[in-house]
C-alpha cells in the first residue's frame, strides 16, 4: 500500500508520466499489431471456408444418416445440407441443362449468398446480402441462364414438374464452382421444394453435400468419430489447399507487420530506457535519503519494483484499450468498405498484449534501473560522488532479448527479428560515428556563424554525447519510418504487380473445337483478345512407373493440356522443356509437372506416368517439373503434355479474358451464341486478393504513425533528460540580457542541426537496411530512392527543430528569475 | 552519563587517481546520552567524512564505531540501515526533501516506512511546531530556504531518534535565518533530551554545544572549551 502511494506521488510529480506513457505506447504497438494479425488470419480461414460454404463437409451419393444429425447435434456442431444435381431446365420453347442446387435452411454455414436484380451485376448498390435461402416457389439464378432461357428476372422457370419464379441473380455464392457448373448455369433452389419436381428418382445421378461447422476442436472431434462410419461413397472435404493458396498471399503482408511492430516496439524500448534512465537519475538522491532514513536496499528495491509494477500494468491495460480501439477502427473501416466482418481474435492474444507491458518494463526499464537500490547512503552527504548506473552492455542484451521474445512470441518469426536487431546494432554504431563527425563539422562551421548558430552549436557541444545519442535515437526512429514506407508501397506495387489491373477475370472453359474459330472472331470483333487457347482433356493420374498414385493426393480428375510455349509465370525448374528435350528413350511423349504436385505424389524426372482418360489409358514421362505462380490467375495446370500426345482424345478448348466492366454484357452475347461455353467469374477472387492487400496495407499506415510517436517520444524523453540545465542556461543567458528570440533562435538552430545530421544518416541507413530487406526477405528488386535521400534532410530537420523547441519552450518562455530558482 | 556513541581508533583511506588519501586518522571520541557536540573545522578537513562514519553513512577503513552499544562496523549495510532506523535522525546542509512531495508527506516519509499509526498527525504536530502550521501542502520548490530546512527539522525530531546528525543545518542560510534555525534545533533537542552531533564552521553556533571537537586535516585537537571542561 505504501508502494502505491509512493507512486501516486510519483505520479503526481510528473516523475513517471513519461516512463508511462512509453510502456502504454509499447503496449498499443504491440496489441494492435497482434489482435489486427490474429483478427486478420482468422478472417482469412473464415472467408476462405466460405468457399465452401462450411468449415468442412461430407459428400455422398445419399443423403446423410439421421444418426449423424443427432450426434452432430448433441456435439454442438452446426450443420445444412445440400443436393447438387443436373437437370433440364425450361422456359418457353427454351431448355437448357442447368447445375441445380437444393440447399437446406441455414445454408451457407459460412460466407454469404450475395444478390442482384440486376443480372450481371457484379457490385454496387443494387447488390444485397440473402438473410436465408430461397422461398419456397422461387429460385435464385446464375445471371447467364436468363439470356440462355431467354427469360428475365420476374419470369417462370419449369424444373421438372414444378414452376418456379426466378426472382433474384445470384452474384457470389459459396462453392460457386459445385461439381456440375462446369455444365451449365447454376440455380438455387429451396430443400423443401425438392420433392415437388421428382426429378431425383432412383438412379439419379446427385451429389449430397452435408455442412459442418463449429470450433475447430469440436469440429476435429467429430470428424473423427464420422470418419470409420463412412462407406466408399463418402468422403470429408476441406478447403486447406485454397487456404494455402490465401496463405500465400497474406504471408509477406504478416511478415511486413510484424517487421513494422519489431520496429514500433524497438522505438517505444528506446522512449522506455531513456524515460528509465531519467527516472533513475532523479531518485539518487531520494535513495540515498531513503536509506539515510535507515530502510536497507532490500526493502527499496521491492518498493520500487512494486510501483513499476503496477505502473506497468496499468500502462498494459490502458495500451490494450487504445491497440483494441484502434485495431477495431481499422476492422471498421474493413467492414465499411468491403463488407468483410472481422473474426474476432483469440483470448490468448489479449492476455500476451498485456503481458507485454510487464515484459517491456523488465527489457527495458528494469537493467537501467536496477543499480538505484545499490546509491550509497554517504550520498546524502558527498553531492559529488558518483553512482555507478551499471553496465551498459548488458542494458543493451537485455532489451534485445524481450524484443527477441516480443518477435517471436507474437510474430512468430526469429529469422526476420535477428536479422532486423542485428542490422539496427550496426546501423546505431555506424550512425553513432557519423553523428561525431557531422556534429564536429558543425563546430567548424559556427565559429564563422552568426550569435544564434553559435549558440546551438555551443549547446550540442556542451552535451556532446547527449547530442549524438539523441541523432543516434532520432536517424534510427527516421530510417524505421522511411524504411518502412519503402517496403510498403513496393510492397503493395508489388501486388498491384501481380494482380495487374487487366488481368484475365473470367476464364472460358469447355469450348469446342468447331467454336474455336468463330469465337476467336466474335473476340475480335468486340476488341478483346486472349492470350492462348489451352486444349483440354479430363483426365485422372492412375499410376507412376508401376506404383498407383497414392489415395490422398489428386482425386479428382485433373485438367490435362499441351502446349509448346511455357506460360510467362511457369518456370522448370528441373529438367528440359520441349525445345531442349533430348526426348524419352521408350519413345513416349513427354509431360511436364507442377513442382509441388510432383513433390507431394514424390514423382522424380524420368518417371511413367499413366493417366486414363475417357476410360483410355494415355502414358507419358516426366520431362520436367515447374513452379507456376497461383496468383497470377492464367490458367494453370498441373500436368502439361508435348504437343501431339493427347491428340487421340477430343480437346475441349479453355482460356482466359479480361473483360472491362462496362463489357461485362459481353458475356450475355457470348453465351447466347454458344451456350454450352462455360463462364468463370474471376473478379471476384480478384477482389478478395485486394481486400487483403488493403487490409493489409490500412494496418500498415496505422503502425507507420506508432512508429512516429515512438520516435517523437523518444526526442522529448531525451531532451527532457536535460531540460534542468537548459533551464539555467537560459535562466542564466537571460539574466545576462540574451533576448528571448535569440535563445528561441538557438534551440531552433540547435535541433534543426541535428535533425538535418539525423536525416542525413537515416537516408542512408534506410537504403542500406532496404536492400537488405528486398534482398534477404521480400525478395524484390533492389531500387535506389534518390527523391527520399533529399526530403528526408530537410524534413527531418523541420520535424526535430519542431519537437525540440516545443519540449524546450519552458526552459525558454519561463521568466529567468523563476528558472534560476527551480533549477536551483 | 552513559555513553550513547564512541569512536575508536577511527581512519579513514580513499584511493584515489592521484594515490591513497588519508582523510581521517587515528579518531577517538565518545558521546554522552543527552550531551550536544559541535564538530569544527576548515572546509575539507573531513567533517563530513567523520559524522558519515559516526552515523553509520559510510564504513572507516580501519577502527570501530559503536552507537548504542552496537559495533556498526561489524554489521552489514542491512544493519546498520535498521540501526539507523531505529535510532538515528538527520539534518543536511541541503535540505534533501524530496521535491515532488508536500511539505507534510516529507515529513510523514519516515514514519510512514516505519510502519507506525498516526503518521499524518504527527506529522502535523511537528509542522506546527516548527511554525509551519499553514504550509502543509506546499512543496520545497515552493518554500524558502529557511522554510525548507524547518521541514528537515521536523521531519528529523518526528521519529523521536535518540541522536540526531547535522552536518552543517545553517550552511545555505542567512545568518538571521540560521539563528532562527538553530533556535529551532536546539529548542527540539532540548524538549526531547536528544543527543545532537552537529558540524559546523560557525563558531556561534558550535558555541551554542555543550562540547566542541576541532576538526584539522583529519585529526583531532582538543579544544579550548573541551580543556577548560
Ligand atoms: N570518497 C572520496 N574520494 C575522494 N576524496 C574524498 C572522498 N571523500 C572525501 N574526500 C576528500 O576528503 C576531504 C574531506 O572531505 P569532507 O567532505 O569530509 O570535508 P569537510 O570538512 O566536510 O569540508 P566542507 O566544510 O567543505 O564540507 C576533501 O578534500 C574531499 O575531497
Ligand atoms: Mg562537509
Amino acid at each position: 500500500m505504501l508502494a502505491l502511494r509512493l507512486l501516486w506521488r510519483n505520479w503526481r510529480s510528473g516523475e513517471v508520466k513519461l516512463l508511462a506513457i512509453a510502456l502504454t505506447l509499447a503496449v498499443t504497438v504491440v496489441s494492435t499489431i497482434a489482435l489486427f494479425t490474429d483478427r486478420l488470419e482468422s478472417t482469412l480461414l473464415e472467408q476462405s471456408n466460405s468457399l465452401l460454404g462450411a468449415d468442412k463437409l461430407i459428400t455422398s451419393n445419399q443423403p446423410h444418416q439421421a444418426a449423424w444429425q443427432s450426434e452432430a447435434e448433441e456435439q454442438g456442431i452446426d450443420t445444412s445440407r445440400v443436393a447438387h444435381f443436373a437437370s433440364m431446365v425450361f422456359a418457353g420453347d427454351e431448355m437448357h441443362l442447368a447445375s441445380i442446387k437444393a440447399v437446406g435452411q441455414r445454408y451457407p454455414l459460412r460466407g454469404y449468398i450475395d444478390l442482384s436484380e440486376q443480372p450481371f451485376a457484379t457490385s454496387g448498390p443494387s447488390v444485397t446480402r440473402a438473410s436465408g435461402i430461397p422461398p419456397a416457389g422461387e429460385v435464385w439464378v446464375d445471371s447467364r441462364l436468363l439470356p440462355l432461357l431467354h427469360i428475365e428476372l420476374g419470369d417462370s422457370l419449369q424444373i421438372g414438374e414444378h414452376s418456379f419464379t426466378a426472382s433474384k441473380v445470384i452474384v457470389s455464392e459459396p462453392d460457386g464452382s459445385g461439381p456440375f457448373s462446369v455444365m451449365g448455369a447454376r440455380i438455387m433452389m429451396n430443400m423443401a421444394d425438392l420433392d415437388k419436381t421428382r426429378v431425383i428418382q432412383p438412379g439419379s445421378r446427385v451429389e449430397y453435400q452435408w455442412l459442418l461447422a463449429s470450433d475447430p476442436d469440436d469440429l476435429q472431434a467429430f470428424v473423427e468419430w464420422l470418419e470409420p462410419r463412412l462407406t466408399e461413397h463418402e468422403e470429408v472435404v476441406g478447403i486447406e489447399n485454397a487456404q494455402r493458396r490465401l496463405q500465400g498471399t497474406l504471408k509477406t503482408g504478416r511478415r511486413f507487420l510484424v517487421l513494422a511492430a519489431v520496429m514500433g516496439v524497438l522505438l517505444a524500448g528506446v522512449a522506455i530506457a531513456l524515460a528509465a534512465r531519467q527516472f533513475a537519475a532523479r531518485h539518487i538522491n531520494p535513495v540515498a535519503l531513503l536509506k539515510s532514513l535507515g530502510v536497507g536496499a532490500r526493502r527499496i528495491r521491492l518498493l520500487y519494483l512494486a510501483q513499476l509494477s503496477c505502473l506497468s500494468l496499468l500502462a498494459a491495460l490502458v495500451g490494450l484499450a487504445l491497440g483494441y480501439a484502434i485495431q477495431e477502427l481499422i476492422a471498421l473501416a474493413v467492414y465499411r468498405l468491403y463488407q468483410i466482418e472481422m473474426a474476432p481474435a483469440q483470448w490468448q492474444t489479449y492476455l500476451l498484449s498485456v503481458i507485454s507491458g510487464p515484459v517491456a518494463l523488465v527489457g527495458f526499464a528494469l537493467p537501467g534501473l536496477w543499480f538505484l537500490p545499490n546509491v550509497a547512503p554517504i550520498k546524502v552527504l558527498r553531492q559529488d560522488l558518483e553512482v555507478n548506473t551499471g553496465a551498459v552492455l548488458w542494458q543493451i542484451a537485455m532489451a534485445c532479448g524481450v524484443l527477441i521474445l516480443l518477435v517471436v512470441v507474437f510474430g512468430r518469426d526469429l529469422m526476420l527479428g535477428a536479422t532486423v536487431l542485428l542490422a539496427l546494432a550496426v546501423v546505431a554504431v555506424l550512425a553513432g560515428l557519423l553523428a561525431y563527425g557531422l556534429l564536429s563539422l558543425g563546430k567548424k562551421a559556427g565559429a564563422q556563424a552568426g550569435s544564434r548558430w553559435r549558440l546551438a552549436v555551443a549547446s550540442i557541444q556542451r552535451r556532446r554525447s547527449a547530442s549524438v545519442l539523441q541523432v543516434v535515437v532520432f536517424a534510427t526512429a527516421v530510417m524505421l519510418l522511411l524504411t518502412l514506407t519503402i517496403v510498403r508501397t513496393s510492397l503493395i506495387e508489388e501486388w498491384q504487380v501481380k494482380v495487374p489491373e487487366d488481368a484475365p477475370n473470367h476464364f472460358l472453359l469447355n469450348i469446342a473445337p468447331s467454336e474455336v474459330e468463330p469465337f476467336q472472331t466474335l473476340l475480335d470483333k468486340n476488341q478483346l483478345s486472349v492470350e492462348q487457347l489451352y486444349p483440354m482433356v479430363r483426365g485422372r493420374l492412375t499410376f507412376i512407373n508401376e506404383r498407383p498414385k497414392p489415395e490422398d493426393t489428386l482425386n479428382r480428375e485433373a485438367s490435362l493440356t499441351w502446349s509448346d510455349q511455357l506460360a510467362d509465370d511457369n518456370e522448370v525448374v528441373a529438367g528440359q522443356w520441349w525445345d531442349e528435350w533430348s526426348g524419352s528413350e521408350s519413345g513416349l511423349p513427354g509431360v511436364s509437372v507442377e513442382a509441388e504436385v510432383a513433390e507431394r505424389l514424390d514423382i522424380s524426372l524420368g518417371d511413367e506416368l499413366t493417366f486414363s482418360i475417357g476410360g483410355l489409358e494415355a502414358k507419358a514421362e516426366v520431362a520436367s517439373f515447374r513452379t507456376l505462380e497461383w496468383e497470377s490467375l492464367q490458367p494453370n495446370f498441373y500436368f502439361i503434355f508435348q504437343p501431339g500426345a493427347l491428340d487421340d482424345y477430343s480437346p475441349m478448348y479453355m482460356t482466359s479474358v479480361y473483360l472491362p466492366p462496362e463489357q461485362k454484357t459481353f458475356i450475355n452475347t457470348l453465351l447466347t451464341n454458344y451456350p454450352t461455353i462455360v463462364v468463370i467469374e474471376l473478379d471476384r477472387i480478384i477482389n478478395q486478393i485486394r481486400t487483403i492487400v488493403s487490409q493489409v496495407s490500412d494496418g500498415v499506415g496505422l503502425v507507420l504513425l506508432m512508429v512516429l510517436l515512438g520516435g517523437c517520444l523518444v526526442l522529448v524523453a531525451s531532451v527532457n533528460g536535460s531540460i534542468n540545465e537548459r533551464k539555467q542556461e537560459a535562466g542564466l543567458l537571460r539574466a545576462l540580457g540574451a533576448s528571448r528570440s535569440l535563445i528561441t533562435g538557438g534551440v531552433w538552430t540547435e535541433f534543426a542541426i541535428l535533425g538535418f545530421a539525423a536525416g542525413i544518416i537515416a537516408a542512408v541507413a534506410a537504403e542500406a537496411l532496404l536492400i537488405g530487406l528486398q534482398v534477404a526477405v521480400f525478395e524484390v528488386p533492389v531500387q535506389p530512392h534518390y527523391i527520399y535521400w533529399l526530403l528526408t534532410p530537410v524534413v527531418t530537420a523541420v520535424f526535430v527543430a519542431a519537437i525540440g523547441a516545443f519540449s524546450c519552450r519552458h526552459a525558454v518562455n519561463t521568466p529567468p528569475a523563476v528558472v534560476l530558482r527551480e533549477a536551483a | 552519563m552513559a555513553t550513547i556513541l564512541q569512536a575508536r581508533d577511527l581512519s579513514k583511506t580513499v584511493t584515489t587517481a592521484a594515490g591513497d588519501l588519508t582523510i581521517l586518522k587515528d579518531i577517538n571520541l565518545s558521546v554522552d546520552k543527552g550531551e550536544s557536540l559541535a564538530i569544527t573545522g576548515a572546509s575539507g578537513s573531513g567533517k563530513s567524512t567523520l559524522l558519515g562514519l559516526l552515523a553509520g553513512l559510510d564504513v572507516p577503513t580501519s577502527g570501530q564505531v559503536l552507537l548504542a552499544d552496537e559495533d556498526l562496523s561489524a554489521l552489514d549495510e542491512e544493519g546498520r540501515a535498521r540501526v539507523r532506523a531505529e535510532r538515528v535522525g538527520f539534518v543536511f546542509q541541503s535540505f534533501q526533501l524530496l521535491p515532488g512531495l508536500t511539505a507534510l508527506e516529507n515529513v510523514m516519509l519516515p514514519l510512514e516506512l516505519s510502519g507506525k499509526a498516526g503518521a499524518r498527525q504527527q506529522a502535523q504536530d511537528y509542522l506546527a511546531r516548527v511554525g509551519l502550521a499553514e504550509r502543509l501542502e506546499h512543496y520545497p520548490p515552493q518554500l524558502s530556504g529557511g522554510e525548507q530546512q524547518r521541514v528537515a527539522i521536523a521531519r528529523a525530531f518526528a521519529c523521536a531518534p535518540e541522536i540526531l546528525f547535522a552536518d552543517e543545518p545553517t550552511g545555505n542560510l542567512d545568518s538571521a535565518t540560521g539563528k532562527t534555525i538553530s533556535d529551532l534545533l536546539f529548542g527540539l533537542n532540548a524538549e526531547a533530551d536528544t543527543t545532537l552531533v552537529l558540524i559546523t564552521h560557525e563558531d556561534r553556533l558550535a558555541n551554542r554545544c555543550a562540547r566542541q571537537l576541532q576538526l584539522a586535516a583529519g585529526e583531532l585537537l582538543i579544544s579550548a572549551s573541551a580543556a577548560v571542561q
